[in-house]
């Protein structure tokens, strides 16, 4: 028998919509249209075969509860072949990594040749719930069979007072602690000592660095203009480049009254989708594309979300380097997702820390310290903004065309996501 | 049942009452309980303060207190050991400093630590004062102190062997002193070479499990052959029990807890008490099994029904026992030799007949022995020589079972609201659960939390010794 030959899915390119700050310009387009639009995007962009396309996977946090499968809306939205499929997957903030991984591996087992992945969210268009009680009071006599007047009259009576039955605002706090994202940012800049400073320093070089790729044109080949009845929106809208330490340091604290966490370094609520091209490494040079990159390896952890919220990545980080055999002296790039600058900094220090490696890892050195020259080189969350289920696919794509570019071999990438999780994986190029 | 003076104590204005009036009346500090199965951090959030001066056992000290979810104060004149600094960085609780004559950190602490391993002469001692001194009146309510010293038996110094052993009495009279506010103290005596064995101990004394055992000189060695596991939660995962006398009271309260951390139970009592003892077995996903122990077929029962259920047993919790109480001139012959023989002769058979062949390596084995049976008490002559007789059995068996990497203790319950007790008149019981350090009876569950870390994996360290749960008990030092 002739010995199997691993397949390899790689990086054919990935197309996003501008970022946009929540309830401005793309208030009237949800997680689907915006989704549809990046994906438009992608395949006029790389002028993708309809029926090269064998499946789209998608990943989103805030799912429209009337379809909550995107990816099988997008493929009929944009009127694809009938037999391209769909699944939408939910993995907090790293569900764009989930699905392009996903998509990744499915190829890699020979499930698809060619399969188009990614995330979207649109806080814009968040659900208001009715609150429980009123389903469950509701319900039964609603749509439990026939119900007279009197039952009706009975429910109202179970349902006063009625002050509980007014919407909730719905909030970024996770259900087993009851904890805003935000206050467990703040603890851990606390418990890590992490200083204003050094946040908003972060936080100006994040802006600093968007704002140059915007201009330099960085980003042209990666964002696909998007119409609204209004116009078309062109670029991102959250990056300041004119930002300082001196004008983040006049902003309040917003999670805590001595805090250090301000609206400046933590990653705003954003509207924007992100799609990235995959196929099997045949299949595109057939097709005749220069593939960008390919993953060696990804890995998923969780810690306790009860403990430091955001810590996955300094957990997932050293999995997917050993899973791709390789050190963090070995990687060229490092792209980590910027929920809160708090957050990066604590994961940084952990990943430089002996102590941390010998106790939390179980290895004798530490995984290494990060040059600041190779980390988010084009900018983070904080600066272009995190549509949830978007950013996974949007930092492949920007180190997918990094890598291409020809400077380096590899990039890390690292994702914290509420329920304490932690998602990384290792590219490589594709030459 | 309910201890009616511990529900109104909870009452601030009762409180208040009580103290403006000036009555003898007792306000003891409803005790602070863990019902679920062990977590990862069980001290999250709390303020522990330190004093170690000579850094001897540092780390176990440091990664007890901080993997446990706790932020620390280091009390000491120089500086925070490197133990302290790079686990505080590794879980992100940087540790405070502090030096003795600090008055500046404000607020309670829920727990103090104090490592007295250094303390070799009379003069040295003081230190406990100076510490404690300024430290103890900011022990929360439900407080714990642990004060840390070597084996006063293991010294050839004299000087030395006496300035420990007053750790005890030391410990003992703390005990009394914050008993009120549901706090309790402990010395735990570590050998040399055997500190990492700490960690484990240190957790259960220092969490809410060991509400109600105070006043404890523990012992922990090396003796016994062990591999450190570095498991926190379900530790007795993968491990089979036997309990006897499991129907009811301190017996059931083991099999529900050695159950929600992860052991098969196997659930003995008397023939007659099927009911209740299959009740507890479906409870607790268990096996129960009906023999009257002091059978003398029972040894092969209970090795046959092991047989059954998988040829092998990793713990014994001998709980079974029974009071015939008569003054010695009144005591029938056969009361004698029922209570002796259910108490310490079937205990003994039991054991004999599965120490070889069906008792796992790393086995670890209670036996249930009595505060009254160690104090002696009127009417209880039968009684306390067996239960007392524990005592010197635990001792040598210890040394058969360390071969194995087994453990044997004693355990001895004082005051519990139990079957037993409520039969006990009015005035009498009420004498008898004022007369702990807490003031206050225990529940069944307090007892099987001592069992139930007696025989995890972790608690290599001790063997032979009897541990009280009595909440600082005045009777039978």
């Amino acid at each position: 028998m002739p010995k199997s030959q691993k397949r390899r899915a790689v990086i054919v390119g990935g197309v996003r919509t501008p970022f946009v700050k929540a309830f401005k310009e793309f208030i009237e387009l949800d997680s689907i249209d915006l989704a549809d639009a990046a994906v438009k995007g992608l395949m006029d962009r790389y002028a993708v075969p309809r029926d090269a396309v064998d499946s789209i996977v998608w990943g989103g946090v805030i799912l429209p509860s009337a379809a909550p499968n995107i990816a099988r809306e997008i493929a009929l939205d944009l009127g694809l072949p009938s037999r391209v499929e769909g699944m939408t997957v939910t993995r907090a903030c790293a569900s764009g990594l989930q699905a392009v991984t996903l998509a990744a591996a499915a190829i890699e087992r020979g499930e698809y040749d060619c399969a188009i992945a990614g995330g979207s969210d649109s806080t814009s268009n968040g659900e208001l719930k009715m609150p429980q009680k009123f389903v469950r009071t509701v319900g039964p006599v609603v749509m439990g069979g026939k119900a007279t007047p009197a039952d009706y009259l009975q429910l109202v009576a179970q349902l006063a007072p009625f002050t509980d039955l007014l919407p909730r605002m719905p909030k970024i706090a996770e259900r087993t602690t009851g904890q805003v994202m935000g206050e467990a940012a703040e603890d851990m800049a606390k418990r890590n000592e992490i200083s204003r400073v050094a946040q908003d320093e972060f936080t100006v070089a994040s802006h600093h660095r968007a704002a140059a790729a915007i201009s330099s044109g960085r980003f042209d080949d990666e964002v696909t203009p998007v119409q609204t009845r209004k116009g078309a929106v062109y670029t991102d809208s959250l990056v300041r480049g004119d930002t300082s330490v001196e004008k983040l340091a006049k902003l309040r604290p917003v999670f805590a009254r001595s805090g250090t966490l301000t609206a400046g370094n933590s990653s705003p609520l954003t509207d924007g989708a992100s799609a990235v091209l995959l196929m099997s490494e045949d299949k595109a040079r057939a097709l005749g594309y220069r593939p960008k990159a390919a993953f060696r390896s990804w890995a998923y952890r969780a810690v306790d979300p009860a403990d430091q919220l955001l810590m996955g990545p300094a957990l997932a980080m050293p999995a997917a380097l050993d899973a791709a055999g390789l050190t963090l002296k070995d990687i060229g790039l490092v792209d980590m997702h910027e929920a809160f600058a708090a957050q990066v900094l604590s994961v940084l220090k952990m990943l430089g820390s002996d102590a941390f490696a010998k106790m939390r890892l179980g290895r004798s050195k530490a995984i290494g310290t990060v040059d600041f020259e190779t980390l988010n080189v084009h900018g983070g969350s904080i600066a272009l903004g995190h549509p949830f289920g978007a950013t996974g696919a949007r930092m492949v794509t920007t180190m997918a065309n990094e890598l291409e570019a020809g400077q380096h071999e590899t990039a890390l990438l690292g994702i914290c996501a509420a329920g304490g999780l932690g998602a990384a994986a290792v590219l490589e190029r594709v030459a | 049942m309910t201890d009616t003076l511990v529900e109104l104590s909870s009452n601030p204005w009762f409180r208040q009452g009580i103290k403006q009036l000036g009555l003898p009346i007792p306000t003891p500090q409803k005790l602070a309980r863990t019902r679920h199965p062990r977590v990862e951090r069980p001290l999250d959030g709390q303020c522990i303060c330190v004093m170690s001066e000579t850094g001897a056992v540092d780390r176990a000290l440091a990664e007890t207190v901080i993997e446990a979810g706790a932020n620390a104060v280091v009390v000491n004149k120089s500086r925070v050991s490197s133990h302290w600094l790079s686990t505080g960085e590794a879980y992100g609780r940087s540790v405070t400093h502090a030096t003795l004559g600090d008055t500046s950190s404000e607020g309670t602490v829920q727990g103090l630590v104090f490592d007295a391993t250094g303390i070799d002469r009379p003069e040295t001692l003081r230190q406990l004062y100076d510490f404690f001194h300024h430290w103890l009146p900011r022990l929360g309510r439900c407080g714990r102190v642990v004060v840390i010293g070597r084996p006063p038996e293991d010294q050839s110094n004299p000087s030395k062997a006496a300035a420990q052993a007053g750790l005890d009495g030391f410990i003992r009279s703390v005990t009394r002193e914050i008993g009120r506010k549901g706090s309790t103290a402990h010395v735990v005596y570590v050998a040399q070479k055997a500190e990492a064995r700490l960690k484990p101990l240190l957790r259960f004394l220092m969490s809410k499990r060991s509400a109600f055992i105070s006043g404890q000189p523990w012992r922990v060695s090396s003796r016994v052959k062990s591999r450190l596991s570095g498991k926190l939660t379900r530790p007795l995962e993968n491990k089979t029990a036997l309990i006897t006398g499991a129907a009811r009271g301190i017996g059931a309260a083991t099999a529900r807890l050695l159950a929600a951390e992860g052991a098969r139970v196997i659930c003995l009592d008397r023939p007659g008490d099927e009911d209740a003892t299959s009740a507890i077995a479906a409870e607790v996903g268990g096996v129960p099994l009906m023999v009257d122990i002091t059978d003398p077929n029972a040894p092969k029962l209970i090795q046959k029904a092991i047989d059954e259920d998988g040829g092998c047993i990793d713990i014994i919790v001998h709980n079974a026992g029974i009071t015939r109480d008569k003054t010695l001139a009144r005591m029938k012959p056969e009361w004698w030799d029922q209570a002796v023989d259910v108490n310490l002769g079937a205990v003994l058979r039991i054991n004999e007949a599965l120490f070889p062949s069906v008792l796992a390596d790393n086995a670890r084995i209670v036996c249930l022995s009595s505060v009254a049976g160690l104090a002696g008490n009127v009417g209880q002559t039968n009684y306390a020589a067996s239960k007392a007789g524990l005592v010197g059995y635990v001792k040598s068996a210890a040394a058969t079972l360390a071969k194995t990497g087994g453990t044997i203790n004693a355990v001895a319950p004082g005051f519990i609201e139990t079957r037993l007790t409520r039969a006990i008149p009015v005035m009498t019981r009420e004498v008898g659960r004022r007369l702990s350090a807490l003031g206050q009876g225990g529940e069944p569950h307090d007892v099987a939390e001592l069992i139930a870390y007696l025989v995890t994996p972790g608690a290599a360290g001790t063997s032979g010794q009897v541990m009280r749960a009595c909440g600082g008990m005045f009777l039978g030092a």
